[in-house]
């Protein structure tokens, strides 16, 4: 039947009149007058247009459901591999926070002075731009470097990390060292690929989750979606899970055998893995003879015996007697001592017994034998498997491990880690263990070879220092530097920060710290939708970012099997004054003047895209950002956005086993060599000792991991539980406990603690507590006052906190309670020395009788 | 013939309470109401605790207890199987709420004004929104459903009224999953015909054993529970979500 | 007789409103206003003002205070219309003086559950219509609520209507402000043996088949809480006699205060001696011999062995949350089973103790309706929900109050236009 005017008219007509006698009947009293309105019942039109997540990491496919243009709804997009139509509870909660009020409406200058809640004046873009373009341009003509770019999470590596620092010449800080950076370098040292570490989740039998928080935060490489898909599937196959976590909650029914270890001793366990493995003989030679430095020659001075003249010398491995590689065993030669890297390695794990491991870490010493004995059984050394055609070694053992790594001994502990795995040959196997979707190794392996330890002044980073030679880039040091250059043998510090997705005040431990370094900020500017703390205490400029209403990308939509990607479109206008990040970048370089021409920004996109001939953009215009992505589109074999907007992802195919696998790359493991043994960590130690470091910075840089008491743990005993943070699947770090829908769930900050351990304290369910820190080395003391969860799942003599509060600019945020970071450190003691964050600390907890 | 149920896989369950928000978004229930609910439960000493996960819709019970209680049948039974609630013949006695074992019901204290989990109230929304007034609503949830053609989907209608779980009637109407099933990321959430031998949940219940909440209570769900167990006397949640209007 | 003028006081204090009568009503119309301000509020702003809240997640009793005094009302309307009935169907002619009030209590406190249950209402206007259009007799709710309440109040109003009507006769003799209600009432009632006859037939049987009817009213509301597996706490065969008991304990007590007010109004020459008030008191106690014995055997059962889940329930009445209300209800149950166990004994009633055991067992009736009620939501899930709470805020208190203050007001009120106590046989043919 038609909608004919008319009809509609007299429909509505009648439909108001038996509306309103319902009402009257049925309903409230007072809504007799609300008549239906003809406007709201005609044009209705529903239609789905594809975007991706903006909450998160890693940008879900998303289809927005729109209602008459407004969007209403995110669900799932089936065509992404990474999340396969799904979505997480941030991913289904952000539609709050699109239409939120207190979203940052236009650009604010500040009116008061900094290190205070900000008091605002709204501007025009024009004027928010020139101003920081004229503080930025102030600082480039003297040294470029000392405008820092800060980064949380970049939605666009090509566009900001890549083309926009490139195009202005200046430093940049990533969020890595609070994330997992300590494992990365570990794993650039060791194997040379730039990742953490993840099962082949599709083969995997036997899988150490050491410290994976399976049901709450993501693992190497993928945020939270993508891993637990895979996970339920190969628990389907029959996988077996050995969940090593001071918490059981983060591994929920997941976990067949849970390790309750005490934090930071992850190092000792898996010095006592690799002995027993040693010991029951599960050992893959062939691996470790061809593709590791396990039979290089060590002389006694620790270092590779070598042979060959200058560029030519290569560390030697065969035994002259009788030359064959061998892994095992001492010799002589030329009147001088050497044994096999493997030899020492043996010697120096003798000691790491399962019962020693056990008084470290708390464990009973027969978990940790039987563990290490399954490893090796499932390990299924020798055999093969066919994928892709090629024949493959199949050892189907691995370990998950991520964000554990950010601990005292994280660089050691992961490289002890990945010589569990390197042992039974599971690296680079099928089923094994892999660190990236690709076996491509990074600049950094190379690097690391002959790590440089340089003379001061020194990069405010402290890269090529004394102090770190592996040199991950710390936020927190870059404060400390920036509070006492001196100390450090640092001359020039940054003076202008433009601050990116992250809120370091927050986010960043310790807040004393970083407060401290944004105060030396001569100017800052943020930009960010919502007034973050840090633009709230330290901005000079604010400049209201449009969340999911703008163009993004390229961003990955792998699932580590297949290979696809994606852009994000925007499904609607940006709300109030907001903008895109791209554009703001644009006009930023432009009022810069770094956008056109040779080097600018537009020339560094097209080389960061790879947009070349027809494909590449005219220097000369500034184009709109959709034209910039139409560009790419066409690099990727489509015709533009169109394909996207229309089809939501570009999948380009199964990941060939020729580039998974490290057996099966072209040569294989890409050539690098496996270091089981660092030399040139011991190379670095004896420079850094013999420029003066102190022994806490070059106390680590060995060539074997060596299990020594973490610095945290030397707090007086009655600071007698460590205190560990956690993520919640709720929260995205300090960008959602605002958002209401997921504060309803997640409302306010908690500290886990075990049932007996609170008796002891007198603290019931939900009571106020206090917790107070310490730092071991200089004695200061912290507290916050947080309340009681308890549960037993978690160590006794632990207990945990949630990182995603301790915010205040929203109205949601009150009365949330603190983060971990407030009482935290950063520095000495609280860092891995390849200037990694470490979330450990010793805290007291005590119920709260002062506020009664 | 068919009949709806829903198969819950609890060896796939992670407690993510994904479901829970997509249900709220896609149902427009105001501030704590969750017609999903995701327990999180622990039992056991340490180290010895055990965690487990157990979402709670509506069970669509056969013999529902709520059913049998409303005074003025605006809670029924249809004949594929989903119990639903007419919010325009409710008056709010709150019976059903309380003959249910499961404590699915959730009563509209309050005239529902967050919904969308926003305060249509505020300038700004409506300024963003671009002056739609009044603002956002389902049109799906205005609509007769059912051969009894009677007012089932969605929530925050109107105060006085008791709602719950409707298995989104309005989306199984367009052939679409409930709102939760499409969202669960680990495919625990399994919802179909049992009536129909190629769908999910009768594959599931072909292929594995599988039990119902409360079964001593004699209400006979329609939601079955796979792998895992039944929540003992001993299972205390933790991480609750303490939410209350 | 003299001849009767208009200023001539009408028999039991009909028509004579003194200074205290007035001042009393002043002060119960204050108190339905208030209530009926804060009922205005809950049914603008919605049920959020009072303390209720859902069950399960959100950790509260969604029956509170308003369902507690619904069960209350309908509990003191049964020994009203038992005594009534009791004394008509075996000619207690001793204790004829208590039939008329205890009817009027029987009538005013339906009216008082029906108000109570509208109250609780989400939707009351559509739950007055909708209760009716779409009867559903198999919903214990129906069933209690809607059919026996309203058959019920309907019943006990014909019958208190049939048995004034000779009393309304004799007043409508009388030329007083008040003659065309009393000859409205009367209906043309005239003073024959046949009709005396047929009036005392027609009471008699209604007699009979109210006695059934409230037996099933109460034990229906029994069967509310009772029939629901769903509760710990609630599901149990014994829900519906105790309620009866209480009932009865309840109505008793109420009757025994509202004679001694009649006694001190109108004065003791209309008969309510001591006779009546022993019989009262032994009547009460009697119930509530029998109620102690209900709940001796509950309290053994639940604590002796019992699923975790009603255990908790348990443990919250006897020992957590609710254990002052528990205890205090025992308390104002168990000390005037004493107190009137030791009058019967020595078989010296005196009336001050015997109203301050009424008072009494009412309070104790609240709370252990209250216990009823709220324990099995706030505790009793079968589920494992976190335990919740629930307190009455000033909104349900001022609509319960406002309900008491109307029964207050309307049984005053009645007692000034009809005669609370009923007129003897000698004045009824004068």
């Amino acid at each position: 039947m038609r909608v004919t005017r008319r009809r509609f008219v007299q429909g509505a007509a009648a439909a108001s009149a038996v509306v309103a006698g319902r009402r009257f009947l049925f309903g409230e009293l007072g809504v007799v007058a609300e008549a239906v309105s003809p406007q709201a019942t005609l044009s209705l039109v529903e239609d789905f247009v594809p975007t991706a997540c903006w909450v998160g990491k890693q940008d879900c496919g998303m289809m927005a459901r729109r209602i008459d243009g407004r969007v209403v709804k995110f669900e799932g997009l089936a065509a992404n591999p990474s999340n396969r139509g799904t979505l997480c509870p941030k991913g289904q909660a952000q539609i709050v926070s699109i239409y939120d009020p207190n979203r940052v409406k236009a650009p604010l200058i500040r009116t008061n002075a900094k290190g205070v809640s900000g008091t605002w004046r709204e501007a025009s873009w024009d004027e928010a731009l020139r101003l920081v373009a004229d503080r930025v341009n102030e600082v480039r003509a003297r040294n470029p470097k000392m405008v820092l770019w800060q980064k949380g999470r970049s939605k666009s590596e090509k566009l900001y990390d890549d083309a926009f620092v490139g195009a202005l010449g200046c430093s940049k800080l990533g969020h890595g060292g609070y994330c997992s950076d300590a494992g990365y370098r570990a794993l650039e040292y060791t194997i040379g690929l730039h990742g953490v570490q993840h099962p082949d989740m599709r083969h995997v039998n036997y899988l150490l989750a050491w410290g994976w928080n399976i049901t709450n935060a993501g693992g190497n490489k993928f945020c939270w979606i993508t891993w637990p898909q895979q996970l339920v599937e190969a628990r389907d196959r029959g996988l077996k899970i050995v969940h090593i976590d001071p918490r059981l909650r983060s591994a929920g029914p997941f976990a067949d055998m849970w390790l309750p270890i005490r934090p930071g001793t992850d190092l000792a366990l898996a010095l006592a893995l690799c002995r027993e493995l040693i010991e029951l003989d599960y050992l893959d030679r062939p691996y470790l003879i061809k593709y590791t430095n396990a039979p290089y020659l060590v002389g006694e001075d620790g270092l590779f015996l070598r042979v060959g003249e200058g560029d030519e010398a290569v560390a030697a491995v065969w035994d002259p007697e009788t030359a064959a590689p061998v892994a095992a065993g001492t010799f002589e030669y030329r009147g001088a001592s050497y044994a096999t890297a493997f030899t020492l390695f043996r010697e120096h794990i003798a000691g790491s017994t399962p019962e020693w491991a056990a008084e470290i870490t708390g464990l009973p010493a027969g978990d940790i034998a039987r563990v290490a004995r399954e490893f090796g059984e499932n390990a299924m050394i020798g055999s093969v498997t066919v994928v892709d055609g090629i024949e493959i070694p199949h050892r189907p053992v691995a370990i998950m491990s991520y964000h554990m790594a950010q601990q005292e001994l994280g660089f050691q502990a992961l490289r002890a880690m990945t010589m569990v795995a390197m042992l039974v040959g599971a690296v680079g196997a099928v089923g094994g263990q892999l660190t990236d979707f690709t076996w491509k190794v990074h600049a950094n392996y190379e690097a690391f070879a002959t790590l440089k330890v340089g003379d001061p002044p020194y990069d405010f980073t402290l890269k090529n220092s004394k102090y770190f030679p592996i040199n991950t880039g710390l936020p927190g040091i870059v404060a400390k530097v920036m509070v006492d250059p001196g100390r450090y043998g640092v001359e020039e510090i940054p003076e202008v920060a433009i601050v990116h997705m992250t809120n370091p005040v927050v986010a960043y431990p310790d807040r004393k710290t970083i407060m401290e370094g944004y105060d030396r900020f001569r100017f800052v500017a943020v930009i960010s939708p919502w007034l973050s703390e840090t633009a709230d205490y330290y901005a000079d400029v604010v400049l209201p970012a449009a969340t999911i209403e703008k163009y993004e990308g390229p961003l990955s939509a792998s699932d580590g099997y297949v290979d696809a990607v994606t852009v994000r479109i925007p499904p609607m206008e940006p709300l109030f004054q907001s903008r895109g990040e791209i554009d703001i970048y644009l006009d930023l370089t432009e009022a810069i003047g770094t956008l056109y021409g040779e080097g600018g920004y537009i020339d560094r996109i097209n080389e960061s895209l790879g947009l070349e001939g027809e494909l590449a953009l005219p220097l000369d215009v500034k184009p709109p950002v959709r034209d910039i992505f139409d560009h790419w589109a066409q690099t990727q074999g489509v015709e533009g956005v169109s394909y996207f907007a229309e089809n939501g992802v570009l999948v380009k195919g199964a990941i060939p086993a020729a580039k998974k696998y490290g057996y099966a790359v072209e040569p294989p493991f890409a050539g690098a060599i496996h270091r089981l043994y660092g030399e040139s960590l011991l190379v670095a130690q004896q420079a850094m000792r013999q420029k003066g470091a102190e022994e806490i910075y070059w106390q680590d840089y060995t060539p074997f991991p060596t299990w020594r008491r973490p610095t945290f743990d030397t707090s007086p005993s009655e600071y007698d539980l460590t205190l560990i943070s956690f993520k919640q699947i709720e929260h995205k770090q300090s960008r959602s406990s605002f958002m209401p829908l997921l504060a309803e769930l997640a409302p306010r900050a908690r500290l886990d603690i075990n049932p007996v351990t609170a008796a002891e304290r007198g603290i019931a369910e939900g009571d106020p507590v206090w917790v107070e820190s310490q730092n071991a080395l200089s004695g200061e003391t912290r507290r916050v006052r947080t309340w009681a969860a308890i549960t037993a799942a978690i160590r006794p003599d632990t207990v945990g906190m949630p990182h995603h509060f301790g915010m205040w600019a929203h109205p949601v945020n009150e009365g949330q309670g603190p983060s971990p970071n407030e009482i935290a450190y950063t520095g000495e003691g609280y860092l891995c020395q390849t200037a990694d964050q470490s979330f450990h600390v010793k805290v007291r907890v005590y119920p709260d009788t002062e506020n009664t | 013939m068919t009949r709806y149920a829903m198969a819950i896989d609890l060896d796939r369950c992670q407690g993510c309470r994904a479901c829970m928000e997509a249900c709220k978004v896609e149902n427009n229930t105001t501030e704590s109401v969750f017609w999903m609910y995701v327990f999180r439960l622990e039992s056991g000493e340490y180290p010895d605790t055990k965690v487990s996960f157990l979402p709670r819709p509506c069970q669509h019970c056969d013999d529902a207890p709520c059913v049998k209680v409303c005074p003025v049948g605006a809670r029924f039974k249809r004949d594929d199987g989903l119990v639903l609630t007419d919010y325009d013949r409710c008056i709010g006695c709150r019976y059903c709420e309380l003959a249910c074992p499961y404590g699915v019901n959730y009563f509209n204290w309050a005239k529902p004004q967050t919904r969308q989990y926003l305060d249509y109230d505020h300038p700004d929304i409506a300024a963003a929104t671009g002056g739609f007034v009044p603002p956002y609503k389902n049109p799906d949830h205005d609509r007769l459903y059912g051969e009894e053609q009677r007012r089932t989907s969605g929530g925050g209608h109107m105060k006085g009224v008791v709602e719950k779980c409707t298995f989104c009637v309005h989306r199984i109407d367009k052939g679409l999953q409930p709102a939760c099933v499409a969202t669960c990321p680990v495919g625990a959430l399994v919802f179909g015909d049992l009536d129909d031998e190629r769908s999910g949940v009768a594959t599931m219940v072909h292929d594995r054993t599988h039990f119902r909440l409360l079964e001593e209570a004699g209400t006979r769900p329609s939601v079955l529970y796979f792998g895992g167990a039944p929540p003992s006397t001993e299972s205390r949640e933790i991480e609750t979500v303490k939410a209350r209007i | 007789m003299a001849t009767a003028t208009p200023d001539t006081p009408l028999s039991r204090g009909v028509g004579k409103l003194t200074g205290g009568w007035l001042g009393f009503v002043g002060a119960m119309l204050v108190l339905v206003a208030v209530g009926a301000y804060a009922y205005s509020r809950e049914v603008s702003e919605g049920m959020i003002l009072t303390g209720m809240r859902d069950v399960g997640t959100m950790g509260g009793a969604t029956w509170g205070l308003y369902i507690s005094f619904v069960v209350y009302f309908v509990g003191v309307s049964f020994a009203g219309i038992t005594t009534a009935a009791v004394i008509r169907i075996f000619n207690l002619n001793r204790l004829r003086p208590l039939a008329r009030m205890a009817e009027v209590v029987t009538v005013v406190s339906l009216v008082l559950a029906a108000l109570a249950i509208i109250a609780d209402l989400g939707q009351p206007l559509r739950g007055i219509v909708n209760l009716f259009r779409y009867a559903r007799p198999q919903s214990p709710f129906f069933g209690t609520f809607t059919l026996v309440v309203a058959g019920y109040l309907w019943a006990s109003v014909v019958y208190l209507w049939l048995t004034s009507r000779s009393d309304a006769a004799v007043l409508a003799r009388q030329p007083t402000r008040l003659q065309w209600l009393h000859r409205l009432v009367a209906a043309g009632y005239r003073d024959t043996p046949a009709e005396r006859e047929r009036h005392s037939r027609a009471t008699f049987w209604l007699a009979i088949a109210i006695l059934p009817m409230l037996v099933i009213a109460h034990s229906t509301l029994g069967f509310v809480f009772g029939l629901q597996v769903g509760r710990p706490g609630w599901y149990s065969a014994l829900q519906a006699p105790a309620f009866v008991v209480l009932a009865g304990v309840s109505g008793i007590g109420a009757l025994i205060v509202l004679a001694a007010i009649v006694r001190k109004m109108i004065g003791r020459e209309v008969g309510l001696d001591m006779y009546v008030f022993g019989w009262l008191g032994r009547v009460l106690l009697v119930l509530l011999l029998a109620y102690a014995y209900f709940m001796v055997t509950e309290l053994l059962t639940a604590t002796y062995a019992g699923g975790a889940r009603e255990r908790a329930v348990t443990r919250a009445m006897l020992w957590g949350d609710y254990s002052w209300v528990f205890w205090s209800s025992v308390a104002l149950l168990a000390v005037p089973l004493v107190a009137l166990m030791v009058q019967a004994l020595t078989r010296r009633w005196t009336v001050a103790w015997l109203v301050a055991s009424g008072i009494a067992v009412n309070l104790g009736a609240i709370g252990k309706r209250y216990l009823i009620t709220v324990p099995s939501q706030t505790h009793g899930t079968l589920l494992p929900y976190v335990e919740g709470s629930y307190a009455p805020t000033w909104i349900e208190l001022a609509v319960v109050g406002g309900l008491l203050a109307l029964g207050a007001l309307l049984i005053g009120m009645y007692m000034k236009v009809l005669p609370i106590v009923e007129l003897e046989e000698e004045e009824v043919h004068a």
